[in-house]
């Protein structure tokens, strides 16, 4: 009994410096690349690539996909020629999605909104529908409008869809019809910004980013600020 | 002496209700919050505008919750003929059927996570509208929301 209770203090001593190794650990690792002296964690961000854009550097330099559907005016739309030389974003979803794509898309029209005209026009944003039953050329335009007006959307063939958004590592699956008559698509939800020096894919933006992280990336893309 | 009387049955049935009152608030915090009364109220209520005009629209607020815990069960709406509670994940959407109302704590709907979906809309929602939200609590009962219609683009806050 005694010494049982002589060690429980001893137990939450140790368990009280243990959790505040913890915090002490994760406050480095939080304030890691801000440039702190000694230990793992400097080292790490020393030997980490320094870019100045906020969006996830792809390792990897996805090719621009070989798509050709239809754009929406109903013409036929070849991705990697159309938008050759230019600074792209590219996303995929569909237009009876509540949530992620109209705030997604609605983010990068209001970041767009921020930098100067003559900059603005350096971005092709292209919008993929992943349920091209539903989303004709007129439904994607209306939709898009509310973002963007000059955003590109495209629809047609969803196999075409699927094997295009595959390389990039973004799932596209089937549409499922509900019950209600309600659509869900399964999507991935990031959007993929392409330079327009190579038309490969440098950087990546998961659903969830803010519009100024946003409007800091595009206005040093703009600026053609190397990532 | 009858007036005094009184007086003092006044005062003693006050002293009453307010012991009472200083039980039930004992009570609340003495059984974790699984018993106790939920103490609801909403926050931070809006629809964006669809972005296909009468189109599928989405719902987001925050309730906060100052007693136990509470489940929201549904929502319905004079506004629209089908709203549905759904969680984003990574890549698609599910349906829920129920979402927590944590005791003393907050049931965020918010972009990119839980939020309602809203379809059928009697007619299509315009900027500045303040539409009627019905939002059935297990133990609260329904909540009455009165909810504006904001930019597509809008946060709180903005």
């Amino acid at each position: 009994m005694a010494s049982q209770r002589s060690t429980r203090p001893r137990l939450a001593a140790a368990a009280a410096l243990a959790l505040s190794t913890v915090l002490v650990l994760s406050a480095c690792s939080s304030s890691g690349g801000g440039g702190g002296e000694g230990g793992t964690a400097a080292k790490v961000s020393r030997e980490a690539p320094t870019s100045q854009y906020q969006g996830t550097v792809l390792k990897k330099n996805f090719e621009k996909p070989d798509l050709q559907l239809a754009d929406t005016s109903g013409q036929p739309y070849d991705l990697k020629a159309k938008t050759a030389g230019k600074t792209v974003l590219l996303f995929f979803g569909y237009t009876s999605c509540p949530d992620v794509c109209p705030t997604t898309m609605g983010d990068i029209g209001v970041a767009l909104s921020k930098l100067p005209a003559e900059e603005r026009q350096k971005f092709d944003v292209v919008f993929v529908s992943t349920d091209p039953q539903r989303d004709t050329p007129q439904v994607l335009r209306t939709w898009l409008d509310s973002m963007g007006k000059d955003f590109i959307g495209l629809t047609g063939d969803l196999e075409k869809v699927k094997a295009a958004a595959k390389p990039l590592g973004i799932l596209v699956e089937d549409p499922v019809v509900n019950a209600n008559g309600s659509v869900t698509s399964t999507h991935g939800a990031q959007v993929l910004a392409f330079l327009p020096t190579d038309d490969k894919a440098h950087l990546l933006y998961m659903a969830g980013t803010s519009v100024e992280t946003y409007r800091h990336d595009l206005e040093l893309l703009a600026k053609g600020v190397a990532v | 002496m009858s007036r005094s009387f009184r007086r003092t049955a006044l005062i003693g049935s006050g002293l009453a209700a307010v012991l009472t009152a200083g039980t039930v608030v004992v009570a609340c915090q003495s059984s974790d919050g699984s018993a106790a009364a939920p103490r609801l109220s909403v926050a931070d209520p809006y629809i964006p505008l669809p972005a296909t005009p009468g189109g599928m629209g989405a719902g987001y607020l925050t309730v906060r919750n100052e007693g136990g815990a509470d489940r929201l069960l549904k929502v319905t709406s004079p506004a629209a003929a089908s709203v549905t509670m759904h969680r984003s994940t990574d890549s698609s959407m599910e349906e829920v059927t129920a979402l927590e109302v944590p005791a003393h704590g907050t049931l965020d709907l918010a972009r990119g996570g839980t939020h309602l979906m809203i379809m059928d809309w009697a007619k299509p929602p315009a900027l500045g509208e303040e539409l009627e939200l019905d939002l059935q609590f297990a133990k609260a009962g329904t909540v009455v929301v009165k909810i504006p219609v904001k930019p597509l683009t809008y946060r709180p806050g903005d």
